[in-house]
């Protein structure tokens, strides 16, 4: 899923200050089960900004509406009816959901209440942690299902760096060392011998070599 | 709004943790008049920090939660919970201004568990010189009515 954190309340007062009508618009697909975006999230938000605009004596509307996705169109079409009210959404969807939203209502400014972080994990609860890269090109079967690009630090395809302590990244000691892992994974499928594989560099044209990828299916599309 | 006039607090509390009934929550809000409204929840990790912005921002000047000791939460980590959560709101209070200390959490005693009457009274004293909410200042200024305004803001 893809992971996001919000910003600081103080820069998103900053930033819907020129406004008087505000949609904060949640989204509850990732952002939601990231604890960053969803239904409760938004609700949390909106109150904050509502109380503060109060303080600082501001007649401003400030509402909270939340789709299930904001990211796919036949959802977003849901605001229709309202989008008129309002001159700015604040949304807490990803950077895919913030734009789905101001391609789908251009006259109208989508401002991101989130930082749209990585494509990650729920590893526990309170805790999401980066596992993939989306390089358009996956090896995990290589590497006994642990990507050595988005786990190595050092993003080595040809590891270990030999510079591991008792398992743990000695560029970053709170990140257990992938490489370590990827060995202790190969050895319990007793497939060590594709260690002895040597891997060329990566080919990242797949993942930005030609500008935003797109997935084209003709069987989904009318 | 008048500096003489009682802090609203908003009271949440976990039903577990006396045998406080309703009588009870009806006598005390009773006795403290506007200035106490209580919301019994079946366990403190049911308190979301939604309750309590919305609490402020409606019409408490402090919102609190009573959770049951450590340890002795039916639920296992509900008043842990409601711990975090807690700090959790005050962060975002204090980030828009307004005092950390209008939110917080009150534990039972492990060893007799007082009853709700004499909790609420403690936080009530704890609270005793807080000033006005600015937030209900400004809505007072404006002839506002909260609860309306509250109600648009969740259904937009």
């Amino acid at each position: 899923m893809i992971t996001a954190e919000q910003k600081p309340i103080e820069k998103i007062r900053e930033m819907i200050a020129p406004y008087q009508r505000i949609l904060v618009l949640g989204c509850g697909s990732c952002v939601a089960e990231c604890a960053a975006g969803g239904e409760r999230e938004t609700g949390m938000l909106a109150s904050a900004l509502r109380m503060a605009a109060k303080m600082d004596g501001k007649d401003v509307v400030i509402q909270g509406k939340t789709l299930d996705r904001q990211c796919v169109n036949e959802f977003v079409i849901q605001l229709d009816d309202l989008i008129d009210q309002y001159d700015a959404v604040l949304s807490l969807g990803c950077g895919a959901g913030v734009q789905a939203v101001a391609e789908m209502y251009p006259e109208i400014p989508v401002i991101p209440a989130l930082d749209t972080a990585f494509l990650g994990e729920t590893k526990s609860q309170g805790l999401w942690v980066e596992n993939c890269l989306g390089c358009g090109d996956c090896m995990l079967h290589d590497f006994g299902g642990i990507c050595p690009l988005a786990r190595c630090s050092k993003q080595l395809l040809n590891g270990p760096c030999g510079g591991s302590m008792e398992g743990l990244c000695e560029v970053n000691p709170e990140v257990p060392c992938a490489w370590q892992m990827i060995i202790e994974r190969l050895d319990r499928f007793q497939a060590l011998e594709r260690l002895e594989a040597i891997y060329p560099p990566k080919d990242w044209s797949k993942k930005q070599g030609k500008g935003p990828r797109k997935i084209i299916r003709e069987d989904q599309q009318r | 709004m008048s500096n003489d006039k009682k802090p609203v607090l908003a009271l949440f509390y976990c039903q577990n943790t006396h045998e406080s009934g309703e009588t009870e929550r009806q006598s005390l809000e009773k006795e403290y008049g506007g200035s106490l409204r209580l919301f019994p929840i079946p366990c403190g990790g049911r308190l979301e920090p939604l309750h309590l912005l919305k609490a402020l921002e409606d019409f408490a000047d402090a919102g609190y939660v009573i959770t049951c000791p450590e340890g002795a939460c039916r639920y296992f980590e509900g008043n842990l919970r409601a711990k975090k959560r807690v700090e959790r709101t005050k962060a975002m209070i204090r980030s828009i201004g307004l005092e950390g200390e209008r939110v917080g959490i009150l534990t039972n005693t492990d060893e007799s568990r007082k009853p709700l009457s004499v909790l609420a009274g403690e936080v009530m004293d704890r609270l005793a010189d807080l000033p006005p909410s600015p937030v209900l200042a400004s809505s007072a200024q404006a002839g506002e009515n909260p609860v309306r305004q509250t109600d648009k803001g969740d259904e937009a």
